[in-house]
């Protein structure tokens, strides 16, 4: 009876995971697809996309070089790594000062500015794209400095959310003692708060960066593109006039826009996790 | 080491705005919490506080939750704003003085370490912040160490350490500024009874040691009867006596602390304060007691008349009576603890209780361990240890 019963729980087990083997598969089989599409020439690459590179098709690293010398990819690379770092540490910075603040000061203001921010998060970005890029545009803020502001905004909401939870984990004695040690209310935060909520801003700090990072739609409508552009751009211009796609080139600066997330991420997996398991269990 | 002075302070929460408006003074009363009184400007958390605590004092704070013990401390820590009354520290006026400036440390119940710092920073954070130059630093930090017998934890973060030795960083974290005053609130309760025993030994001889004044704030009556020079029983935010414990225990000023300070509590029961010539007799079910010739006195010093009086003794004065012709009152038995030591026998007689505590030695204590539940017992007390408390719960003696 035991024994058959351990057969059929191993046999479940065998089936989960084969069944999810499949389905990680097919998760990660369009990323491989565009990996080794990368390699093969580009005529090669529309007709029979899913051919592995063969010697007839194969061109080596052609379509990378292409993609960094004739699109300036590199140039992009800086911008967006200028635009995703200013822009998050902005996030970081303003959204934890002002969770901190909207959770310790408890009075009307501060309720309805915390509804507000998880309001925020409801209101689709195509909602207000078109009258956001004018207002940008108008007050000067379609350059990559710029646009740290306006993204600035948009993540408000979830970070504000995410810290505002942490924050009331945390024993306002704590700062009650730092302040009788003789720390101001900035010492208090910035020596104190700001290091304890290490694990959610961490966690806050990844997710925001992949949004940045990805982002195509908000930079495309704002930024003045005739100077700056990000990966995601320079992508969309691989897309000639008349529907010319020089995809060998696409697919390559695709690989290499999704490298840094996916390091940036594998190195911070497990503070990831953390994050969002903080608070779950008692400490 | 500093005097403080707390002349009629007073905390009041205002009222939310509006909830007047909307649920009216009924609604209000409703809502508070326990029985602080509610005016116009709000809840009363603390009324007319007054209390002079001397150089190198150490003053408990002790009631139950609720009565303003923790709303006063933090008053006199700077984190609670006094809504009047003066708060004064060697003689200056700091109502309006930041808790950094105040020259006070503060322990907490639930410790606040900063989790991030190892034991070293937490106890150089407040001397950095004060500039202080790292010889200094460094020496003041080892004597705190070696004085609770932290040393070797010092480069240990907090969460690796159990609770008595986090209280342990908390208490260093508080003395290593050699502050003025050292507050501490409820700094025991989050240890387990073994630890907390041996906390509070802990504490004696640290205040034997450090000279500082210190404000002490316990809802645990053995800890404000074993540290404090003088206590302080509050309750619903008013201060109900304030004493050395031996006047606190052996004089209560009224029934509430006659009831709060004692393990076991005070035996309480109605009866009657009669004249008898010249001389005051109670009588309580029946029995007369007499009171010592002192509390006589006491009572034809307050011109005391003859009126319905709670009477209170305490369990440890109750005496079991096994001479039938001896008048006595009488119970049933309903439980029995053995205490190690002692003998608890809880009795009932119409409703009210009565604890008797006996000595686990001798005839009394195989008397009293041979009591069942359901046996009638029969009990008395003298009239030296007696204490009379009119309708309003005033001792007649005070």
């Amino acid at each position: 009876m035991a024994s058959n019963s351990a057969k059929a729980k191993s046999t479940r087990s065998w089936l989960g995971t084969a069944g999810f083997t499949v389905l990680a598969l097919a998760w990660i089989a369009p990323i491989i697809i565009v990996l080794y599409d990368s390699f093969k020439k580009k005529t090669f690459i529309n007709a029979e996309p899913f051919a592995l590179p063969n010697a007839q098709t194969f061109v080596g690293l052609e379509n990378y070089s292409n993609a960094v010398d004739k699109y300036g990819f590199i140039e992009a690379v800086g911008w967006t790594v200028f635009i995703t770092v200013g822009s998050v540490a902005l996030i970081l910075l303003c959204t934890s000062m002002l969770a901190w603040y909207l959770t310790r000061v408890n009075n009307k203001v501060t309720k309805l500015l915390y509804l507000l921010c998880v309001f925020s998060m409801v209101v689709p970005f195509q909602m207000v794209m078109f009258t956001l890029s004018m207002t940008a545009d108008r007050l000067g803020l379609n350059t990559p400095w710029g646009i740290m502001i306006i993204y600035l905004g948009f993540g408000a909401g979830l970070a504000t959310f995410m810290f505002c939870g942490f924050v009331k984990s945390i024993p306002v004695e704590i700062e009650e003692a730092a302040m009788i040690d003789g720390c101001s209310p900035l010492r208090t935060f910035f020596s104190v708060v700001l290091p304890i909520m290490k694990p959610t801003m961490i966690s806050t700090g990844i997710l925001e960066i992949m949004w940045v990072w990805n982002d195509f739609l908000l930079p495309y409508l704002t930024l003045d593109t005739n100077q700056y552009k990000t990966i995601s751009i320079v992508i969309q211009y691989m897309k000639g006039s008349y529907g010319r796609v020089d995809m060998g080139a696409v697919m390559a600066a695709l690989i290499m826009a999704v490298i840094p997330v996916v390091i940036f991420y594998l190195c911070c997996q497990k503070h990831i996790i953390k994050g969002v398991a903080a608070g779950a269990v008692k400490g | 080491m500093a005097e403080v002075q707390l002349k009629h302070i007073e905390k009041i929460y205002p009222n939310a705005a509006g909830e007047k408006k909307r649920f009216g003074k009924k609604k209000q009363a409703a809502k508070k919490p326990s029985n602080l009184k509610v005016t116009d400007e709000g809840v009363v958390a603390v009324e007319d506080f007054n209390l002079d605590i001397a150089d190198g004092e150490f003053i408990v704070l002790v009631g139950p939750s609720g009565c303003g013990k923790s709303t006063t401390l933090r008053m006199v820590a700077g984190l609670e704003e006094i809504s009047r009354g003066d708060l004064l520290i060697d003689g200056e006026r700091v109502n309006d003085v930041a808790p950094k400036d105040r020259d006070i440390a503060m322990v907490f119940q639930n410790y606040a370490l900063y989790p991030h710092m190892s034991v070293r920073e937490n106890l150089e954070f407040p001397l950095k912040l004060r500039k202080m130059d790292k010889a200094e630093i460094d020496r003041r930090v080892e004597d705190a160490a070696e004085i609770l017998g932290i040393t070797e934890y010092l480069d240990r973060k907090p969460k690796a350490l159990s609770g008595g030795q986090r209280q342990r960083v908390a208490i260093g974290r508080a003395i290593v500024r050699e502050p003025k005053v050292l507050l501490m609130d409820e700094p025991l309760s989050n240890l387990d009874a073994k630890l907390r025993n041996q906390m509070r030994a802990e504490i004696i001889k640290l205040r034997q040691r450090i000279h500082t004044t210190f404000v002490y704030v316990t809802h645990d009556q053995t800890e404000a009867m074993t540290l404090g020079d003088r206590i302080v029983v509050m309750k619903d935010g008013e201060v109900q006596q304030v004493g050395t414990p031996v006047e606190v225990f052996d004089h209560p000023a009224n029934i509430f602390v006659a009831g709060f300070i004692g393990v076991p509590q005070m035996n309480f029961y109605d009866a009657q304060l009669n004249k008898k010539g010249d001389q005051y007799v109670v009588e309580v079910q029946g029995v007369e007691v007499v009171p010592s010739a002192d509390k006589q006195a006491a009572l034809k010093a307050n011109n005391v008349e003859p009126q319905a009086i709670t009477l209170g003794v305490r369990p440890e004065h109750v005496t079991i009576v096994t001479d039938e012709n001896t008048p006595a009152l009488h119970g049933n038995v309903e439980v029995t603890e053995l205490m190690g030591s002692e003998v608890h026998i809880h009795v009932n007689d119409e409703g009210a209780d009565t604890i008797i505590v006996s000595h686990n030695d001798g005839a009394e204590a195989s008397a009293a361990m041979d009591k069942k539940p359901g046996d009638t017992v029969a009990f008395t007390f003298e009239g030296n240890v007696v204490h009379l408390f009119d309708e309003a719960g005033k001792n007649l003696e005070a």
